[in-house]
């Protein structure tokens, strides 16, 4: 357990842990009342239609409570989700989803398809993704040497969805049926949150696995994977900086 | 300790009204053509739900922007924050529960009661407001939607009362109470 939750703060050091979102079927006045004790505020709450899973959104969130709420998330009785710095992050995600109101936990083919692009694309330009199952999709998860600048990272993953999309397109696909979302998106604050790596999703009680290009791997090689990723596949800020460019350069190019 | 949910559309605010008499005005914003923009309002206004299998659309980035707009202009109603500043003088625990976005409208809907005095314990936003007052042994809700004042007064779940609005006159009959004035709940909730 220590060893996980190391790996799990390591690996997302850069990601602010004052404010976060905590996700439970734990609920009623005297469990809130115990989570807030600590000094925390409740920004908002949120049940799911059947009521089984609650929703907690925190601010002013005390360190100790973050390493509480961290061993929660990897005992599985509930999810953490951090939301990205203001300014900058050393870290950004995409976010893809099956757009669909029902039925939209399956892989469709647009998705496996965007995914595989994304990965290659990305990949390229030497900022390979850990790419993790989210429920209804994937995250896709790059990590920085240090931080950059959000408009920047944000550009990269529009330019780098755009292009992907495009191939998407070319396929006879239809990008409409997946949501892409940037984290960090500086046309907003704190306002999505990313669930964590390392717990069974609150909801479907899956593990986040981790998708290689052979596959979704088990829990153990998804650790694995992701202390992988973390040692060998973080991005060198000058490499950050040579993808941007490349980025940019060929949308002025209009390629 | 004795609590209360109360929701905010329609119950605490104008809203449907705000929506259906404001002019809205389109902008560059909507990334809409001006004749899709008048569609939509007018879809909106009619209650049209989205018109494919799709989660997140064109239309529905509209309604959310236009929904934000009603947000921030719906009149609170003046006996509705009377009716606040009692329960929390009689120290009621108080949860304004909704049916909105919180993810998005959070600040929006803060800012709001913030503006207008009224006073609240808690925030949260639920599809199933019977079933959140009956997970949090709330023994009140003030909510106006048909469907809640159907299904109400269910074993173990709260009572139910609703102002009531034009839309509630159809005949049907509601487990709810309804009330034209608040003061008349302030003297059903406390006896």
């Amino acid at each position: 357990m220590d060893s996980k939750l190391k790996l799990l703060k390591e690996f997302y050091r850069g990601l602010p842990k004052d404010r976060a979102k905590f996700e439970t079927c734990e609920h009623g006045f005297e469990f809130l009342e115990q989570l807030l004790a600590g000094g925390a505020a409740l920004e908002y709450g949120e049940m799911s239609f059947s009521g089984l899973i609650h929703k907690y959104k925190l601010s002013r969130v005390p360190e100790e409570l973050v390493d509480e709420l961290l061993i929660s998330h990897l005992n599985y009785r509930s999810n953490l989700c951090l939301y990205f710095g203001h300014k900058s992050n050393s870290l950004f995600c995409f976010n893809l989803d099956n757009n669909h109101k029902t039925n939209n936990t399956a892989i469709i083919p647009e998705m496996e398809l965007l995914v595989t692009l994304l990965r290659e694309g990305l990949s390229e330009l030497g900022c390979e993704p850990l790419i993790i199952a989210s429920g209804r999709g994937y995250h896709l998860w790059c990590r920085l040497a240090a931080a950059v600048d959000n408009d920047s990272l944000y550009n990269l993953m529009l330019g780098s969805t755009a292009r992907a999309m495009l191939g998407l397109h070319k396929k006879g696909y239809d990008h409409n049926k997946i949501k892409a979302n940037f984290y960090p998106d500086p046309r907003s604050r704190d306002i999505v949150s990313l669930r964590l790596f390392g717990t069974e999703h609150i909801k479907n009680k899956v593990f986040s696995r981790v998708l290689t290009r052979e596959g979704l791997l088990d829990e153990p090689s998804s650790w694995q994977a992701f202390e992988d990723h973390m040692l060998e596949k973080t991005i060198g800020v000058d490499t950050f900086s040579g993808a941007h460019a490349a980025i940019m350069a060929s949308f002025l190019k209009g390629s | 300790m004795k609590t209360i949910a109360v929701d905010v559309d329609d119950t605490l605010n104008d809203f449907s009204e705000t929506l259906r008499t404001t002019t809205f005005a389109h902008s560059a914003a909507y990334n809409i053509t001006p004749e899709t923009f008048d569609k939509y309002v007018e879809m909106l206004r009619s209650g049209h739900d989205q018109p494919n299998d799709l989660l997140s659309t064109e239309y529905s980035y509209f309604c959310y922007k236009i929904h934000c707009e009603c947000y921030k202009l719906a009149t609170a109603r003046p006996d509705a924050i009377e009716f606040m500043q009692w329960l929390r003088a009689n120290e009621w625990r108080v949860v304004i529960v909704t049916y909105r976005d919180l993810r998005r409208s959070n600040e929006l809907t803060r800012k709001w009661l913030h503006d207008n005095e009224i006073p609240f314990d808690y925030l949260f936003m639920t599809l199933n407001k019977l079933e959140f007052c009956k997970a949090w042994k709330i023994g009140y809700l003030v909510d106006d939607h048909l469907v809640n004042l159907v299904q109400s007064n269910e074993p173990g779940g709260p009572q139910v009362f609703y102002p009531v609005m034009s839309k509630h006159k159809t005949g049907v009959i509601y487990r709810g109470k309804g009330f034209e004035n608040f003061n008349e709940l302030k003297q059903w909730i406390q006896n």
